[in-house]
């Protein structure tokens, strides 16, 4: 390679420079932001929010922590969080402005807003000190970043010793009848419904192909384990449509 | 957005670092902007939220 080399990222399928994934990113979610609750409803049939669950019930939230749920825009995993542990606080982080004021808008904000504050910032590049938090999550986030590695090496400065990350994040089913089924849901069934409701087939078209392109589960698994962290383990959540990892830093 | 911030917030506002330096940041709550000196950048505070990225600041002269 050459110092003239562009470094390249996936963008769906489409191959990209490394400088243009972020804006490109950020456009989709801008331009989905207050039909993204729905989208994630209709495209997961509603088991979006049972995955969202067993995140919580392997995470075991405790009273007093302190959450960084990043990319965590409409606010479903923090809200979840500070639900399950008194006293717990959580910082929300996005990168795109109208994710977060899509999740301020929700009543839960309102109720729990002196445990929670809001956070524009890039995950690669984290505006936090090193060992601050006491968890950190993303879920359906770590896809869209332009260097996994980057975010996964973010999170474990910003963790505290003994502290967590948990992912969830679409994957891949072990399957390859049920996979080759789900290929055909996701890219005949998802665009047109991302026309219809959001009025946006080209921004859908993007989050089926990057679904599509994430690392399966043990890849993803080996990137955590090398930016770090101990005790990486995996779920399956919906036989592979989903999955959770976690780690921690020790 | 009323000009006394809760305290809260403040502990917030004071907690975050410049993403590219690290350095600690200086709250100007009249300009509504945190100051990072070593990175030359003044980062927004728009509707109570702060946006650290160093594509939304402002270049301090």
């Amino acid at each position: 390679m050459t110092d003239s080399t562009q470094n390249t990222t996936h963008f769906g399928f489409q191959t990209v420079n490394e400088g243009e994934k972020a804006g490109m990113v950020h456009g989709v979610f801008t331009r989905v932001a207050s039909k993204y609750d729905i989208m994630n409803d209709l495209m997961s049939l509603g088991i979006h929010r049972l995955w969202k669950d067993a995140m919580m019930n392997w995470l075991a939230p405790r009273p007093g922590q302190h959450l960084l749920d990043m990319a965590g825009g409409t606010g479903d995993v923090a809200f979840r969080f500070l639900g399950r542990a008194p006293g717990a606080t959580a910082t929300v982080c996005d990168m795109t402005e109208s994710m977060l004021t899509e999740g301020q808008k929700r009543a839960e904000a309102e109720n729990l807003a002196s445990r929670l504050e809001w956070v524009e910032a890039d995950a690669m590049a984290l505006p936090f000190a090193d060992n601050s938090y006491d968890v950190f999550t993303m879920s359906f986030g770590i896809r869209n970043v332009t260097r996994i590695s980057d975010v996964l090496a973010e999170a474990f400065r910003v963790l505290r010793p003994g502290g967590r990350l948990m992912v969830l994040e679409f994957s891949q089913l072990p399957n390859p009848a049920l996979q080759w089924l789900y290929d055909r849901y996701s890219f005949n069934v998802i665009p047109p419904l991302g026309a219809l409701v959001a009025k946006d087939r080209d921004s859908y078209q993007y989050l089926v192909e990057s679904i599509r392109k994430f690392p399966d589960q043990e890849a993803f698994a080996r990137m955590i384990r090398a930016a770090g962290f101990g005790q990486v383990k995996y779920r399956n959540l919906s036989m592979g449509i989903a999955a959770l990892h976690s780690g921690w830093k020790i | 957005m009323t000009a006394e911030k809760p305290l809260h917030d403040r502990h917030m506002l004071e907690a975050l670092v410049c993403p590219l330096t690290h350095a600690v940041l200086r709250y100007d709550a009249e300009a509504q902007e945190l100051i990072s000196l070593p990175a030359g950048l003044a980062y927004p505070i728009r509707g109570g939220v702060p946006i650290l990225l160093p594509d939304e600041a402002r270049r301090l002269d």
